[in-house]
């Protein structure tokens, strides 16, 4: 392992050990070393979410743990992101809206999708708990997204994802956007049902999905 | 429509003698609303529309337990935390209590007769033992010290301080337990038996290691009060609980709901000789969004795995229900109960299962 291979491990294994200070250090040498702030921010703290999810999809990670590591990766970026290449920030990543749809109180399940579609290099638009179906269809239009998620941990709100479904083909927005829903109460069967372009049972499938579905194998994150 | 009372079928089957049915409990929470035809807004304020829609829905359904008990939040709004009441759904949490490390210190327990709205259930309490409680059990929610703890704090922040800074939580802890404790003896005075919501003990989202030093310690205070006092509650924790279901049993606990995610089967293996279990028909996929058949065929596919468990087994719901459950599904998971009797012949079960037409596909 070369000096800057050890240097991006550092900064993976910060992320998965939920270290938001110690990575605060760790980017900022990286950047002195004279290594590319990309790099860092792919080959370190996207690397570190990554195999966070993992430890998640194996349930040695819980939901709790990768908040905390977000924060260690939000730390990291707030060090590295000021160094990329102008075209790189100025890129256009790819537009997601994010929230809970109407009448739901639970956010923990959004907040972790929003987190892992951030790493794989979604600029998210995140509406929160308690969104009007209108809304989302707003939202979408406003920032010319070309990916809606929607949650829902109650049932009562089940029904108004298709009706959120519906609403952007009333817009011709169907052709562009795609609908990813998740939730304990629903499931790729009622995901066809509303018409809606997947169902994923957490916010590592959320990723995977959202990637098939707008055809982007690889990490967009600049 | 039955021939005994949930009390009389309780104590006859804890006595080993006979009974007309197993008990049966769907879980209906907020949806009493739609049984009486009032606003749940209402059950904030009105004790007595609190305890009507309780006794409306126990006559309509006849299961076998009521509980006054509206949503999470209520004891750490008792304390100063914000909640938003919707005209006609379950409250929200809008702003914790307290929001800086040194304002922990500024907690104090909740007075259950003055705060919030734990005087209007105290009172919802009365109308319901009055009314209904020489024939069924009647149960005071409440929500368990480490997941009150959270909403004290905020759910996200309360993350990261159980991370930096256990002394603190264990601070937030200790006066969130002092509330339920309070609230407790509140309710037994009243003749109410405690059942206790831990829904962020579960290991969907902490650890069981985070669990254990954490939640247990003061878990096991709530439930030894309870016991002290003669009571036992039985406890629900959602989602994911396996790898707790000892520390949960080992408590000691009257019984322990479980959600529609286990495996009932190994529940009962693992711990059915310690409390009883309860659970765990799908409340979202099959009581809200299933037919009257789904229901049917998911009761007794739980009674078949459930009903030879040594300290017993109540038919019930993953969780609460939903608030728009079609009250035909209801019916359907009281007709089956009442359909396989008592004691259960598991290949009449059986014979059951294999007469009900085969579902749509994809359904």
């Amino acid at each position: 392992m070369n000096e800057r291979e050890a240097r991006l491990r550092q900064l993976s294994d910060s992320v998965v050990n939920m270290d938001d200070e110690g990575i605060v250090e760790l980017s900022r040498n990286y950047i002195q070393a004279g290594h590319p702030a990309l790099d860092g921010i792919l080959g370190g703290l996207v690397d570190g979410m990554s195999r966070a999810g993992a430890l998640y999809e194996e349930e040695e990670y819980f939901v709790s743990d990768l908040l905390l590591c977000s924060d260690a990766m939000y730390a990291g970026l707030g060090e590295l992101t000021p160094h990329l290449p102008e075209e790189a920030k100025n890129a256009r990543k790819p537009r997601a809206v994010i929230g809970v749809v109407e009448g739901d109180t639970h956010d923990i399940g959004k907040n972790l999708v929003k987190i892992m579609l951030e790493t794989a290099g979604f600029e998210m638009h995140d509406l929160g708990r308690d969104v009007p179906v209108a809304d989302f269809v707003a939202k979408a239009k406003e920032v010319e997204a070309s990916l809606v998620c929607l949650s829902t941990l109650m049932t009562t709100t089940m029904t108004n994802m298709g009706r959120i479904v519906a609403l952007l083909e009333q817009e011709n927005l169907r052709d562009t956007v795609k609908v990813i829903i998740g939730g304990a109460p629903v499931s790729a069967a009622f995901a066809r049902k509303i018409g809606a372009d997947g169902y994923a049972g957490n916010a590592v499938e959320a990723v995977g999905m959202a990637k098939r579905l707008l055809g982007l194998e690889t990490p967009v994150l600049a | 429509m039955d021939a005994m009372t949930p009390l009389e079928r309780a104590a006859a089957i804890a006595k080993g003698e006979a009974a007309d049915r197993l008990p049966c409990n769907p879980n209906v929470a907020n949806g009493a609303a739609r049984v009486l035809g009032c606003k749940i807004s209402a059950f904030n304020t009105d004790a007595k529309t609190l305890a009507q829609a309780q006794i409306a829905s126990y006559r309509r359904f006849g299961y076998d337990g009521v509980r006054i008990f509206t949503d999470l939040f209520a004891w750490a709004e008792a304390m100063g935390a914000k909640v938003a009441c919707p005209d006609d759904h379950t409250a929200d949490l809008a702003a914790p209590a307290v929001t800086s490390l040194a304002a922990i210190d500024g907690l104090r327990p909740a007075d259950p007769r003055k705060n919030g709205r734990l005087p209007v259930y105290l009172e919802a309490m009365d109308h319901l033992v009055e009314a209904i409680g020489h024939e069924v059990g009647c149960a005071a929610g409440i929500v368990g010290p480490f997941t009150n703890a959270f909403f004290l704090y905020g759910v996200d922040e309360a993350f990261r301080l159980l991370r930096k800074n256990p002394a603190a939580f264990h601070k937030l802890c200790r006066v969130s337990l002092e509330t339920c404790l309070a609230y407790a003896e509140a309710a037994m005075a009243k003749g109410l038996t405690p059942t206790i919501s831990e829904p962020m003990s579960s290991c969907t989202v902490v650890s069981p290691a985070a669990f254990r030093e954490f939640s247990l310690p003061y878990l096991r205070e709530l439930v030894d009060f309870i016991k002290a006092a003669g009571r036992s509650p039985v406890i629900h924790i959602c989602g994911a609980t396996q790898k707790i279901w000892h520390d949960v049993a080992d408590l000691g606990v009257a019984g322990f709901s479980v959600d529609n995610v286990v495996d009932l089967k190994d529940c009962c293996r693992a711990i059915g000789s310690k409390t009883k279990i309860l659970g765990h028909v799908d409340p979202a996929g099959i009581m809200y969004g299933g037919t009257p058949a789904d229901v049917r065929r998911r009761t007794l596919e739980c009674i078949l795995d459930a009903h030879d468990s040594p300290k017993g087994y109540v038919v019930m719901s993953g969780c609460s229900l939903p608030v728009e459950t079609p009250f035909h599904n209801i019916d359907a998971m009281m007709r089956t109960a009442r359909e396989v009797g008592y004691p259960v012949d598991p290949d009449k079960v059986r014979a059951m299962l294999a007469a009900i037409p085969d579902a749509a596909p994809g359904a």
